[in-house]
């Protein structure tokens, strides 16, 4: 009996040793598991990504290579969201622009949950009539999130003076390229929403463009199609067309109206896209 | 009556101290004062009268216990102990289980969030999930063994047939307790094991054909474990209930039926000791006595330090509990499995129809039950149960296959890339390729089998991918690293191991950066088809994502973890 008294007052104490063990490195570990938990959600959401959003914001979330299912590039519909004026900092640029006081984190949940009406973004969220559950919007959101990058952050803002009037811009950058223009109508994924510009009805959402060199001339009294045209990329709730696919133009613009932004650090694309949608006799 | 008081002007403070201990030391343990106590732990003979025996009169937690066991049966041999393992891995998993219980909650919006909420935030989370998964493992081994080691030892026989039928019904609910916990944490693992056991009850034969026609039976057994139609929030609730609330409460009243049986029987000597036919157990001559205290007690708790040592040490270093992906009834994860003690009927499915296997467990559980009432051979003897014996060793053996035969290496085989993608980088859990350090995953593209110097366990990974391809591939051109292609279909070919291999496939690991932490692991194969060089037979991209933080190596640690 004393044997046994001895195995276990030995096997309590070191049972007890262990636990004390273990309870020295519990804040390491779970530290670990912490970050563990956040790095699953993103590998989740990359998967989700890849799968759902990809088609509409690109590979890279930069907006700029998106394929359909068969794997032909297609123009991109999304914003890009791999973008410094999304993912860095607390305040970053774009809830500035949408008047949004909460957290970003709360701002791309509740634009994937609810999709942004008037727009391509659907409704993901299970809870508005989506096929997503609440976990995977959150990993999806997780993964955006992480675009949040030094390099990306660190990048300076790119700006540029865009002038008034469409003469002076292409005083300035008189070459169009219409070919490039071609390129730029799909990587900006003006054809997601405008479609294709040899196809009439082609388009999703907004007016239909094969036309816009006639038409663009009458939208507004004493405007030439050119000035109309580059008006409406740079703003695009200066004037809301009459002709939607889906009845009335939306008002505001379901436009994007950050490709004033989004040109600066290449003002020529804005010369290839002129070129290309109304003819380099314009 | 003195107060303690006038105790201490009688005979001052230090000795009313001591006799107000003695005092109370008596009352707690009902009836041994501390020179008892030291007394019984010297090994010294008790006084008359004996007071080790007053606690089995007076004390609640000592009523239900024999004052004294025959010294036979207190040897390892006959019961190994086996029946105290079951009752002590009950209140373990009973201790562990309500710990949990503070940190969950049975809803699928939140049961899987809680999981790594135990694991991260918890302090001592992930060790008392472990404990309280390798438990429930260890408890059905415990009781399985118990039974086994019952029938062996012909324990069964009469006047214990009771105690065996209720014996059975623990073993069954025990099957049922440890596999009620495995939806709780709302993973692929857990969803999808549940929906392959609904969906085997759910093909219940009618107990009473042509009176209740089976669809009634099959729809009313469907909503009665899942609560709905589709497995979701009111199956889990279902299940979580079943888990804390109805199974542990028939457990404990089986449980204290099973021991007064053991109790008022007395537990049966070894088979050799008595007269065939004859039951000595309750007749205990004085000088074979072992009393409960101090030696049994003694014992006891020898081995609860012993079995909390292994099942910590077990928890904290070499057993993890899995926790896949988040539960998603619209993705079936490659090759669901029963856990282990329930494969074998997931074995018998792949043998005949579903609806015979569901209906034939039911029965073979009543046999079981019933089953010393009509086996009434009158010896417990080994030499004289020969036939029984036998019969109880193919069981076993039955039962072995069965269980390998649950198993996907049976008869169970998706497509060649696919097998060799699931065996280095599974849909679900860690893998050998997963838990790569990070810093080991540079972008690139590499080969199978291919050895990178200072990157030892990405070479061991793609060592590992070599092995899984040369194993689902074969050779037409006289490729030496496969095996020679074999015929085995119309546009199929094989080698010695299957009969569905890649024929001179082309595979490669291709690492790309996604984001600054996060990286896309791309296991392509392709393989020309040999009857038509302008098609592809095999063009599969499988994509992983890993990211720098998400800690597969912590999970690769484990024994139980395939890396």
């Amino acid at each position: 009996m004393q044997v046994k008294v001895v195995i276990g007052t030995v096997a309590f104490m070191l049972t007890m040793m262990i636990l004390g063990f273990a309870a020295l490195r519990e804040p390491a570990r779970m530290e670990a598991f912490s970050r563990a938990a956040v790095g699953r959600s993103i590998e989740t959401g990359a998967e989700i990504f890849a799968n759902n959003c990809a088609t509409c914001h690109g590979v890279n979330g930069e907006a700029k290579e998106c394929y359909d299912t068969a794997g032909n590039q297609i123009g991109c519909k999304g914003l890009p969201l791999n973008s410094k004026g999304l993912v860095c900092g607390d305040r970053p640029a774009r809830l500035e622009a949408m008047n949004w006081v909460g957290s970003k984190e709360a701002f791309i949940k509740q634009t994937v949950a609810a999709g942004r009406v008037g727009t391509a973004m659907p409704t993901w969220s299970e809870r508005f009539g989506g096929p997503m559950r609440d976990d995977q919007i959150d990993n999806v959101v997780a993964f955006v999130l992480n675009w949040e990058s030094e390099e990306l952050c660190s990048q300076p803002d790119i700006t540029f003076d865009w002038p008034e009037s469409v003469d002076d811009f292409l005083a300035e950058f008189p070459e169009g390229d219409a070919a490039n223009g071609e390129a730029l109508y799909l990587s900006y994924g003006c054809i997601g929403c405008h479609g294709d510009v040899t196809q009439e009805g082609s388009n999703a959402v907004g007016p239909w463009l094969g036309e816009i060199a006639e038409v663009g001339a009458t939208r507004e009294e004493g405007k030439s199609a050119a000035q109309y045209v580059y008006e409406s990329i740079l703003d695009p709730n200066a004037f809301i067309a009459p002709d939607c696919p889906t009845g009335p133009c939306t008002s505001p613009s379901a436009m994007p109206g950050n490709f004033a932004e989004r040109m600066a650090a290449n003002p020529q694309d804005m010369a290839d896209l002129l070129t290309f949608l109304l003819g380099s006799g314009e | 009556m003195t107060t303690f008081v006038d105790q201490v002007r009688e005979m001052g403070l230090k000795q009313a101290v001591l006799v107000k201990a003695d005092e109370i030391v008596e009352r707690v343990t009902a009836g041994m004062n501390i020179s008892d106590i030291r007394a019984a732990l010297r090994g010294d003979e008790p006084r008359r009268p004996n007071p080790r025996l007053r606690p089995h009169a007076d004390s609640f937690w000592l009523h239900i216990r024999p004052s004294f066991y025959h010294t036979e049966v207190t040897h390892i041999y006959p019961t190994f102990r086996l029946g105290w393992l079951s009752t002590f891995m009950f209140v373990w998993e009973t201790i562990t289980g309500i710990i949990l219980m503070i940190f969950y909650t049975p809803s699928p919006l939140v049961a899987y969030s809680n999981m790594w909420n135990i694991l991260s935030n918890v302090p001592l989370g992930q060790l008392m999930r472990n404990m309280h998964r390798l438990g429930a493992e260890v408890m059905v081994v415990a009781v399985a063994l118990h039974m086994l080691r019952t029938f062996i030892t012909g324990s069964y026989k009469k006047p214990r047939q009771f105690t065996w039928a209720t014996g059975m019904i623990l073993l069954v609910l025990t099957l049922l307790l440890s596999f009620s916990g495995y939806l709780l944490p709302w993973d692929q693992l857990s969803y999808w094991a549940l929906t392959v056991f609904i969906s085997g009850a759910e093909a219940a034969p009618s107990p009473l054909p042509g009176i209740i026609p089976a669809e009634v039976i099959n729809k009313n057994v469907l909503l009665i474990l899942q609560g709905a139609p589709t497995l979701g929030a009111g199956g889990l609730l279902r299940w979580y209930l079943f888990h804390v609330l109805l199974m542990p409460l028939l457990l404990g009243i089986f449980f204290f039926v099973h021991y007064y049986k053991v109790v008022l029987h007395g537990l049966s000597l070894p088979p050799g000791r008595e007269e065939i036919g004859e039951d000595t157990a309750k007749r205990v001559p004085k000088n074979e006595r072992t009393y409960f205290i101090p030696d049994i007690l003694t014992s006891e708790l020898m081995w609860t330090a012993l079995v909390t040592l292994f099942l910590t040490a077990g928890s904290l270093w070499f057993w993890d509990a899995p926790l896949e992906h988040h539960a998603d009834p619209i993705v079936t994860p490659l090759h669901v499995v029963a856990p282990w003690y329930l494969s074998w009927s997931q074995g018998w499915l792949k043998l005949a129809d579903k609806t015979l296997v569901v209906g034939f467990i039911p029965l073979l559980m009543v046999a079981f039950i019933v089953m010393p009432y009509f086996e009434v051979g009158k010896s417990r003897r080994y030499a004289d149960r020969r036939l029984g014996l036998s019969v109880a060793m193919l069981f076993i053996a039955f039962m072995l296959v069965s269980n390998w035969m649950g198993t996907p290496e049976f008869r169970v085989q998706s497509s060649p890339e696919r097998e060799v993608a699931q065996e280095i980088a599974p849909q679900e859990g860690p893998s050998v390729l997963l838990g790569v350090p990070f810093d080991e995953l540079l972008p690139g593209t590499y080969e199978p089998g291919q050895v990178i110097a200072d990157r030892p366990h990405l070479t061991r990974a793609l060592e590992k991918f070599d092995e899984a391809l040369a194993l689902h591939s074969c050779t037409l051109t006289g490729n030496p690293e496969f095996e020679e292609c074999r015929v085995t279909g119309e546009g199929k070919w094989g080698n010695s191991f299957t009969d569905s291999a890649m024929p001179d496939p082309v595979a490669k690991l291709i690492i790309e950066d996604v984001q600054p932490n996060l990286r896309k692991l791309v296991l392509h194969f392709e393989a020309v088809d040999p009857n038509n060089p302008d098609k592809m037979l095999v063009d599969l991209d499988w994509v992983k994502y890993r990211h720098a933080d998400s800690n597969y190596e912590e999970e690769c640690r484990f024994v139980n973890k395939n890396c």
